[in-house]
């Protein structure tokens, strides 16, 4: 526990913790002080000026929250009319060269400065001289579109760059009003964050290309998410919305604050990989040649398993832990073997020091938690002695050449649920399409044993049927969440209800973290 | 009313830069005295003596040393202030030129004082033919034992690095400076930390202008005493005047503080020029807020005298305005020089300064009205104090004397429709 | 200031010559960091060209190792380095107050008038550059005109044309 200090904001005495800046130690009792270009990755800098407060017998009686530690007995004045005055004037030095074309601007209801206007300024423009102009639609390269007008030079992308990805893109050239961010001609941005100072950036100098002019901010709906593009499982908000009469649509993934896993970023890739549950997708059922209804086609799958014989499952090391577990429990059912091969799922040396890893698998501590076998000769050895194949979501292309999987299931029946559509299953003599990460709700366990659960986001018009209802429909012994973490609960260190996980998720015994690795 | 000759000493002194000759003259005679002494006691030398930075802020030098932090176990820096860029000075450029070994030696005693073994003169782009003279000093100084690994045959090592600006008049500030040093945009740097605590690559640092550091070896030398022998209680010494504009002797000239402004123009600077009449005077540099003619008369020029007058001694850069000045085309003058040198890192400023410029051309073209005034003034107390460093206070507070001095010449502009020629040669 | 964003690019690669890489390599010992040789090596770049091309940046960037981004920062935030080429003879008038309160202007007029410059243009010829610069530290003996960097000071018309007239 940090050290508690008391001070005073306009005079109500509160306990804040001591050392941290003013801006984030009062901000943590709920009291905001206006800032554009302190964030708190990036630390202060202290030249937006938006953050200035009063020091009642301070010395000097004027400074920047940005850079002013808690200390006890401060007595910080915010509510006092000369730092409203202040406020308003800052405010309005901004906006005077600020294009303010907010009607076009993707920012908008989501920017600094139009909030920060409604706040603490509300004044009708003074500014009666032409304004600065300068660049506008620059390409900056990663999908990163600037403007030069809208830009309040924060610096915070700058930071970023220099700072976070070390790659050192941005400046900040000339100098006066005249300042402004760009690239050295022929280096534009050039790393796997670029589109962090998206979100960085306090007004809409930096755009995505991808989502620009795609949706007003207002009608998005956020819903909190997982990425699943790797084993970081970083902490994501999924944007989406369903127009009139539509289908629902994910318009952008962005990062969620997550102290223990991701900060206050994800990367690029991850951010893109929206895209994959918009595209791509499995449809329909399919027995045979014969599109079929997802009850039909599952009726069939029921006959077979009933048939007896050697079954595999094949579990996918991105699939949530209420899934594997429903699966193993009809596996163990069936007297069936599992298998979650995946090496292909890992591109070693594709990972680095930030938060990208090899492993593009959201939920391999899962698999290995709930100890099932991910070997290739285990793999090799339970399929070989099958009759019958269910892979559960799998994307073995990944790991084995269309020639191996050619061969392997030649003479053997598959049976795949699939999300997506995939070159294996035009092998597999039924097909039923399940929902993908971002159509059902779950918990996944990341490289670093850190345990996330998210909801359901997006509800398409014909919801994909989630594969822990289909495999409890084939006749698993968990039926219900509930359930599933009757049976997950007994795994160490694992809640009996996934309610009561963290947002930021829940970090299981030291054993697990040791899975931090590339 | 005369000159004083202390920092000046040598410069009428043919070939005083050089070496030998600057030896003769009793160059580097204090290092015995100095290497006897501790450096704490150099420092109470120093403190005693009432020195006062006279790189503008008149902070007393030997009170700014004692800041330093005591074995951090992180070297010491001594950066020298020689921008020089505040208009309306020139006085440094005197020193580097005609004497730049009282310079070095000023630098040794503090180092010494300091415990610094690294100095970096920052000197502005402008100083061409300076930089070569003041670079030709230090190689002779190194050649001779002045600087180098054993300075003056005492185990102390003291290095010299001129390290030259490239334009930018905020680079003066001390934490500017330092940034230029370190080889970014010379942006300041929010204090606290005091550059005595994390300065130059984050270590402890201590900066000082060309002057005060030449003061040194005279204090050191004759003593504290002597040296508060001249100027006043609280501004002693002597400082090299710089007194340009509508005088007919405009030029530099080392006086003693204290001396009564009006007086110092009229004998010294030979009065204003062409027999016409005095309309104002800028007493430190563009900076400071203008005095009228009756304020000049009362005022003297030190830091007590200035400071009741609601102005400041700042760098010593006088300028003379006689009755013909069009006040409203300086003020555009003004703002223009800040605008274009404002770093533009805070808001108030890089914003502030570009719209004040925008209302006083408006104003000029005689296209404003008398809210823009209004406004003109209002701006200079939205911008000024509420930013990382004060050249936005430094353009704020002299134009904030105008209007408030010549309020008439303002509205002239905004109620006839005609603007002046004067005003408009400046666009 | 005015918008220096734009660099100029050669087309051809840049690189010390041996002069300023001694000179350089020189420089690198005088400093704790490799970022403080950005605003030295800039001038050493336009010592060499007389100005500071794209590739001079680049190439300083990467001789440092920092980053282009950083150069480009300092080559447009000191209004010293040249971006473009100057004129044989780059004449800086001095536009600040003490200057212009003797008259400066007269100078540039003259410049602009009879010889056709304008601040921030090379001639023609490609014989004259001109640009107002702010206070040269000079007041004293004002209007001062630094030409190829030499000061020239107490300038009038008459002197100015005497100056121009000296030069081959
Ligand atoms: C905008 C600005 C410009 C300055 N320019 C100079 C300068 O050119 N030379 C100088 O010595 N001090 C200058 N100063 C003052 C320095 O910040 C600093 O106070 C001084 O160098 C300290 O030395 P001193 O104590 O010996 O005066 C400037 C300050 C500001 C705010
Ligand atoms: S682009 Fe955005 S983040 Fe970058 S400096 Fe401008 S306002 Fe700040
Ligand atoms: S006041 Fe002006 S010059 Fe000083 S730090 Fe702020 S923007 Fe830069
Ligand atoms: S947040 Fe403190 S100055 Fe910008
Ligand atoms: S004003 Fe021109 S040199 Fe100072």
């Amino acid at each position: 526990m940090a050290d508690m200090v008391k001070l005073f904001v306009n005079g109500v005495e509160v306990e804040v913790e001591a050392g941290k800046n003013l801006i984030d130690a009062i901000g943590a009792v709920g009291i905001e002080i206006p800032h554009l270009c302190y964030h708190p990755a990036l630390g202060a800098d202290g030249n937006c000026r938006m953050c200035l407060v009063g020091i009642e017998d301070g010395r000097p009686p004027l400074v920047p929250a940005c850079k002013t530690p808690a200390m006890a007995g401060m007595k910080v004045l915010l509510d006092a009319e000369h730092i409203r005055k202040i406020q308003r004037d800052v405010m309005e030095l901004e906006l005077i060269n600020h294009p303010t074309d907010c009607p076009v601007c993707d920012q908008a209801g989501e920017c600094r400065l139009q909030d920060y206007y409604m706040s603490y300024d509300r004044r009708q423009s003074r500014m009666t001289v032409p304004q600065v102009v300068k660049g506008k639609k620059m390409a900056f390269g990663c999908g990163v579109v600037h403007d030069q007008e809208r830009c309040v030079l924060c610096g915070r992308c700058v930071r970023f760059c220099r700072q976070i990805t070390k790659t050192g893109e941005l400046g900040i050239i000339n100098r006066s009003d005249d300042a402004r961010v760009n690239i050295f001609p022929g280096r534009p941005l050039h790393n796997r964050y670029a589109l962090n100072v998206v979100d960085l950036c306090p007004v809409g100098a930096m755009t995505s290309a991808d989502f620009r002019f795609q949706q007003r901010v207002w009608f998005l709906k956020k819903s909190p998410g997982v990425c699943h593009g790797c084993a970081r499982g970083c902490s994501i908000t999924v944007d989406h919305n369903r127009e009139k009469e539509q289908e629902a649509r994910i318009y952008r993934l962005r990062p969620r604050h997550n102290p223990l896993v991701n900060g206050y970023f994800i990367c690029d890739s991850g951010r893109m990989s929206y895209k994959a549950e918009e595209e791509g997708r499995l449809n329909e059922a399919r027995h045979g040649r014969l599109a079929r209804s997802v009850d039909q086609a599952l009726l069939a799958v029921a006959e077979d398993l009933a048939q007896g014989g050697k079954i595999t499952f094949i579990l996918s090391p991105d699939s949530s832990l209420e899934q594997m577990v429903t699966i193993r429990a009809l596996a163990e059912k069936l007297g069936a073997t599992l298998s979650g091969f995946s090496d292909g799922w890992i591109i070693p040396g594709d990972g680095d020091d930030f938060l990208i890893r090899d492993d593009k698998a959201a939920n391999r501590a899962g698999l290995e938690l709930l100890g099932i076998d991910c070997s290739r000769t285990g793999f090799t050895a339970a399929v070989e002695a099958a009759d019958l194949v269910v892979n559960c979501n799998n994307d073995l292309g990944r790991s084995l050449s269309a020639e191996e999987l050619g061969q392997l299931f030649q003479s053997r029946r598959l049976i795949s649920f699939a999300s997506h559509r995939r070159e294996i299953d035009n092998q597999a003599e039924i097909v039923i399409p399940v929902a993908s990460w971002s159509e059902y709700a779950g918990s996944v366990i990341n490289c670093q044993g850190i345990l996330q659960h998210f909801p359901r986001a997006v509800v398409r018009n014909q919801p994909p049927m989630e594969l822990v209802e289909l495999i409890a429909r084939l006749g698993s012994p968990l039926q219900s969440e509930a359930d599933c973490w009757q049976e997950l609960a007994r795994l160490p260190g694992l809640p009996a209800d996934p309610a009561t996980i963290p947002t930021e998720g829940l970090q299981l015994n030291d054993n697990e973290a040791a899975h931090d690795q590339p | 009313m005369e000159e004083v000759k202390i920092l000046s000493a040598k410069f009428a002194i043919k070939d005083a830069h050089k070496l030998k000759v600057a030896k003769k003259h009793g160059a580097y005679a204090t290092l015995d005295k100095l290497f006897a002494m501790a450096p704490v006691d150099v420092i109470d030398e120093v403190k005693r003596s009432g020195l006062r930075g006279r790189g503008g802020a008149g902070f007393p030098a030997g009170v700014k040393w004692g800041f330093l932090p005591k074995d951090t176990g992180k070297p010491v820096y001594l950066a020298v202030n020689s921008d020089e860029s505040e208009p309306a000075t020139f006085k440094d450029r005197y020193i580097l030129v005609k004497d730049p070994h009282l310079l070095i030696e000023g630098i040794i005693i503090c180092s010494y004082a300091i415990g610094s073994h690294d100095t970096y003169i920052y000197i502005r782009g402008e100083y061409t033919t300076q930089v070569k003279a003041l670079q030709a000093a230090i190689d002779e100084a190194y050649k001779a034992g002045y600087l180098g690994d054993k300075v003056a045959g005492q185990d102390y090592r003291i290095d010299v690095t001129v390290h030259r600006g490239a334009g930018a008049y905020v680079c003066g500030e001390e934490t500017a400076l330092l940034e230029s040093i370190e080889g970014k945009k010379g942006q300041p740097r929010a204090k606290p930390p005091f550059p005595a605590v994390a300065g130059l690559y984050g270590c402890p640092t201590i900066i000082n202008n060309v002057q005060s550091i030449a003061s040194l070896p005279y204090i050191l030398d004759k003593g504290a005493d002597a040296y508060r022998a001249y100027g006043t209680e609280k501004s002693s010494g002597t400082h090299l005047f710089g007194i340009s504009g509508h005088v007919e002797r405009p030029g530099m000239y080392e006086l003693p503080l204290g001396l009564p402004l009006l007086e110092v123009i009229d004998t010294i600077a030979g009065g204003v020029w062409k027999g016409r009449k005095l309309k104002g005077v800028i007493p430190g540099g563009s900076s400071t807020p203008v005095l009228l003619p009756e304020e000049a008369k009362t005022v003297t020029l030190d830091y007590e005298s200035m400071a009741a007058h609601k102005t400041m001694f700042g760098s010593g850069g006088i300028v003379v305005l006689d009755e013909t000045v069009d006040i409203v085309a300086l003020v555009k003058n003004l703002i223009d020089f800040y605008h274009h040198e404002s770093c533009g890192q805070c808001t108030p400023c890089r914003e502030g300064l570009g719209w004040m410029l925008k209302l006083i051309k408006k104003i000029l073209r005689g296209e404003g009205s008398p809210a823009d005034i209004d406004l003109l003034r209002e701006l200079c107390d939205n911008i000024e104090m509420k930013t990382v460093c004060v050249l936005s206070a430094a353009c704020t507070m002299p134009v904030r004397s105008y209007l408030d001095k010549f309020r008439p010449e303002f509205e002239a502009y905004v109620t006839k429709t005609n603007a002046s020629p004067a005003g408009l040669q400046q666009e | 200031m005015s918008d220096r964003s734009e660099l100029i690019s050669t087309g051809k690669p840049f690189s010390f010559d041996k002069k300023r890489d001694a000179a350089f390599e020189q420089l690198s010992k005088r400093y704790p960091t490799r970022e403080s040789l950005i605003l030295p090596a800039l001038w050493l770049t336009q010592e060499q060209e007389g100005w500071v091309c794209q590739e001079a940046i680049a190439y300083i960037a990467d001789r440092i190792g920092t980053f282009a981004s950083k150069v480009y920062e300092a080559a447009t935030f000191y209004t010293m380095y040249h971006l473009r080429p100057t004129g044989r003879y780059h004449i800086c008038v001095c536009r600040t107050l003490s200057c212009w309160l003797r008259g400066k202007q007269e100078i540039v007029d003259y410049l602009r008038n009879e010889l056709s410059l304008t601040p921030g243009m090379v001639s023609e010829d490609g014989r004259y550059s001109l640009e107002e610069v702010e206070c040269l530290g000079h007041c004293g003996s004002a209007p001062v005109v630094q030409l190829n960097g030499e000061f020239h000071e107490d300038m009038d018309v008459e002197k100015l044309k005497a100056l121009l007239a000296s030069l081959q």
